[in-house]
């Protein structure tokens, strides 16, 4: 099992700040804790499978003396059959409560639906640029401010092609549609510089269609919006 | 480079250039071979056949060069990745980008889906009884098509034309106004043609598999590849004819201005609707054949029947019939609204609930057996952690909440190989191997069997194992570089290894080939001791199989028959046998639709109505003669 030994290795040398673990905040960190935790159950699976088949294949594996062996004509076993129907359904419930909870929470809506309050910034994606326009009507492209804490609203639309907003230490992706205005939340996020891109295949540029996502105090937002 | 041609200025890129050159090359030594061996007449023969058994050769051959072609693209992207900020020959922006929407596009079309009706062809009818698949001349049309398709789709990178859309073909990216080159059209067209012959070759095999069993193989008793082969082929003719509405949607927007997925009335959200709506089912269209072949080796090489068959099956089709309501998962960052992200995360889990059914009924086929390790049950034996690794991955894609994180970025692109890889083409090795020598009368070599696997099995993991991590970095997919941040160079090295690795484990699979051909050990029928109805044929498969008619009677009834050292009851009661033409209709039929496609993507009109006009012409001329007239007499 040569790909077990790996793992540990691995984890070694990316260190514990795997950026979308590494989470700024706390739409970010609820997706980072949902990933912990499909992680975990799913790695019972990966025990219980891998236990089963070392153990089968190394001991009925050929041997000279089993050579004529014929072995018994098993059919199946409708008890063993209904276990592995009832345990991963089992598994299953366990990770869809959780998951259940957070889409409702966190699922991108449309623009006339969204209920939500908080600080609103319109994001325009184009080939190849971002444009962040805020509520005064300043606008900057490339570069994202946003106030620390509270409830971010971005208001997403595309001028051309399918884009997709993403800042991995702020939270998940939301496609930015041509069609449609989409709002995406970010709960909570705390003072630092991080980056962002497209993750959507946009074309020519789509490498480089990145932006700097930029959460200030709210004081600093404040004169961020004033100056010209 | 630039150069000038009979007064026209051609500008060539010198990968473009580099194909060039290697093609006409290569053609050469294949075109002096043929007449030093003085083999036109074998490549005729090959033209004109209609048999089951050559035609599934022939979808092999092409799958496995297409195998090499789409693996080189796979190569060009590790080596561009291989280091942050890297330069590597043309593969940058533009070239990159044609680079992976080619090899995504070959490898599930022209790879994985050749290889696969490759293998049911040629044993499919062996296993059940059949002398042939249902309608032969069809089953032709389907091969050519298929060819025609993938040879369209190919010629446009010879023509510096090669379509940058992504396997995906997103919306509205493929239409005119943001692709305006004729590059969106030979991916059109050639998946519209090659999936037209998918289409036939399984309906082709749902007759087969539902009308010409011997005596005795009731559904019930058949081996489960030929059942996964028939729930396959209704999946196939479901999401195919889902795709090529897309396609034919498509094509009109990009060369009648018509505006399905753009403008105003239009919208980009129904084209991903349609592609999933394949797409999705076409995953499992990948991987249910190969769920057979492995129940046939598992079963073979541990001296067991399937360890619960009613189940086995069962979970089959459930596995078939919900695969086609999960494919807005691909979509949760579309903005679907939390119900249709909550209803299809969860349909999604469910499916690993049959899917997991498989995995401890292939383990438990192996308890109290006697496991020999032959290169077809190692891939197999590779294939059952390597696949629970993918689909554990699959079930943490499906928490919807996460998967805004996960969703395109590398971590998918893990996923994606680990599942296609460790079920289709660890399948399609674990086949080939184990069919070989029926299909061609040798067995491949044991030891070459077993450095192909092992290098091929290590490469593969430390190519997509990195992969999980550097997509949790940030990595989006479909970038062609990267800043070191994080450990991506270091993951990122290991996967172009690993890439690497494979690549180089593909020698040994060629070399085992040659070195079969050249020193081969001729078997008989049965060289594996094997349990289904295609072990009781001559190896090779004779055109004319089962004289007498073998009688049924019961699951695995070839080998218990065999143990109690009887031989199989036959019988002369049987089924009017489709019969076998020798007919070139089948390749000029083909040959219409890509001359007609052709003309479409250049606007020469006249030659698409030209060749409709054939095309029209050779079914007319092909449906005024019933070959089977001359063998049973006219319907009365």
């Amino acid at each position: 099992m040569k790909r077990l030994l790996v793992m540990p290795f691995l984890l070694l040398l990316t260190g514990c700040n795997i950026k979308v673990l590494d989470s700024r905040s706390d739409t970010a960190n609820d997706q980072a804790f949902l990933i912990i935790y499909s992680f975990s159950l799913m790695l019972i699976v990966v025990l219980v499978v891998s236990i089963l088949f070392i153990r089968f294949v190394f001991k009925y594996r050929y041997t000279e003396e089993r050579k004529d062996n014929i072995p018994p004509d098993v059919k199946g076993n409708k008890w063993l059959e209904t276990a592995w129907v009832i345990g991963p359904l089992l598994l299953l419930a366990i990770l869809a409560v959780p998951t259940i909870m957070m889409t409702y929470d966190q699922s991108p809506v449309l623009s006339t639906e969204s209920e939500q309050e908080g600080t609103s910034v319109q994001v325009t994606a184009e080939q190849f640029n971002w444009t962040f326009e805020h509520a005064n009507g300043k606008t900057e492209q490339n570069r994202l401010v946003i106030p620390e804490g509270g409830t971010i609203l971005l208001h997403l639309k595309s001028e051309d092609v399918i884009h997709s907003f993403w800042v991995p230490r702020l939270g998940g992706k939301v496609d930015v549609m041509p069609d449609r205005e989409l709002v995406y939340e970010i709960k909570n996020p705390q003072i630092g510089t991080y980056e962002g891109k497209c993750a959507e295949y946009c074309g020519l540029g789509h490498t480089n269609m990145k932006f700097e996502a930029e959460v200030v105090s709210a004081d600093e937002y404040a004169s961020y919006l004033n100056e010209k | 480079m630039k150069f000038t041609l009979f007064g026209v200025n051609i500008m060539l890129p010198s990968d473009v250039l580099a194909a060039w050159v290697f093609t006409l090359l290569l053609g050469a030594v294949v075109v002096f071979l043929v007449l030093k061996k003085k083999r036109l007449g074998l490549i005729w023969e090959y033209m004109v056949t209609t048999n089951h058994r050559k035609i599934g050769i022939l979808y092999i051959l092409f799958g496995i060069i297409y195998f090499f072609r789409a693996g080189l693209d796979a190569l060009f992207i590790r080596t561009q990745l291989a280091f942050p900020n890297n330069d590597f020959w043309v593969f940058q922006g533009e070239k990159y980008n044609e680079v992976f929407t080619t090899h995504g596009t070959m490898m599930i079309f022209f790879v994985a889906m050749p290889l696969l009706l490759g293998l049911m062809n040629t044993v499919v009818p062996l296993q059940i009884g059949a002398r042939d698949l249902a309608f032969p001349f069809l089953n032709a049309v389907g091969f050519w098509l298929f060819f025609f398709g993938s040879i369209f789709f190919n010629i446009s990178f010879f023509l510096n034309m090669t379509p940058e859309i992504g396997w995906t073909g997103y919306a509205p990216l493929s239409t005119e106004q943001f692709t305006p080159g004729a590059g969106s059209d030979f991916y059109i067209f050639g998946l519209q043609i090659s999936g037209l012959g998918t289409i036939f070759t399984a309906l082709n095999l749902i007759v087969t598999i539902v009308r010409h069993r011997a005596p005795g193989m009731k559904m019930t008793r058949m081996p489960l590849f030929a059942w996964t082969s028939l729930i396959t082929s209704f999946l196939i003719l479901i999401a195919f004819t889902v795709l090529a509405i897309a396609l034919y949607l498509l094509m009109f927007d990009r060369l009648f201005g018509a505006g399905f997925f753009s403008g105003t009335e239009g919208n980009p959200i129904y084209w991903q609707h349609l592609f999933w709506i394949f797409g999705h089912p076409e995953v499992y269209i990948l991987a249910l054949p190969a769920f057979g072949i492995f129940s046939d080796v598992i079963s073979t090489f541990s001296r067991k029947r399937v360890f619960g068959y009613p189940i086995m099956v069962l979970s089959v089709a459930l596995i078939g019939f919900l695969g086609f309501m999960v494919w807005a998962h691909h979509m949760f960052t579309v903005g679907l609204g939390p119900m249709a992200n909550t209803f299809f995360a969860i349909t999604t889990m469910l499916i690993a609930v049959p899917t997991g059914i498989k995995v401890f009924n292939w383990l438990f086929t192996m308890r109290l057996g006697v496991i020999r390790f032959t290169t077809p049950m190692l891939f197999s034996l590779g294939f059952i952690p390597s696949f629970v690794m993918g689909g554990v991955t699959g079930v943490m894609l499906s928490v919807s909440a996460a998967d805004f994180q996960f969703h395109d970025t590398h971590f998918v692109v893990a996923h994606f190989h680990y599942v296609i890889i460790a079920s289709t083409i660890l399948g399609i090795f674990a086949g080939l191997y184990y069919w070989y020598p029926k299909i061609t009368g040798y067995v491949l070599d044991e030891k070459l069997g077993r450095w192909h696997f092992w290098t091929f099995l290590i490469g593969f993991h430390l190519t997509f194992f990195p992969m999980h991590i550097t997509g949790l970095e940030g990595m989006p997919r479909r970038v062609y570089t990267y800043d070191d941040s994080g450990g991506l160079a270091e993951l990122n090295f290991m996967s172009t290894i690993g890439a690497f690795l494979m690549g180089v484990s593909m020698l040994f699979a060629i070399w085992n080939v040659y070195k079969t051909y050249k020193e081969g050990r001729k078997v008989g029928n049965d060289p594996w001791d094997g349990r289904t109805l295609e072990w009781s044929v001559a190896s090779p498969a004779p055109e004319h199989t089962f004289d007498p008619m073998p009688v049924v009677e019961g699951i695995d009834s070839f080998w218990f028959a065999k143990s109690a050292g009887k031989k199989m009851p036959v019988t002369d009661q049987v089924r009017a046998t489709p019969l076998e033409v020798q007919s070139i209709l089948p390749f000029l039929i083909g040959s219409t639709l890509f001359f007609l496609s052709l003309g479409l993507t250049f606007s020469w009109y006249w030659l698409s109505i030209l060749s409709a006009f054939i095309l029209f012409t050779l079914l007319v001329v092909r449906s005024l003669k019933d070959e089977r007239e001359d063998h049973y007499g006219r319907r009365k």
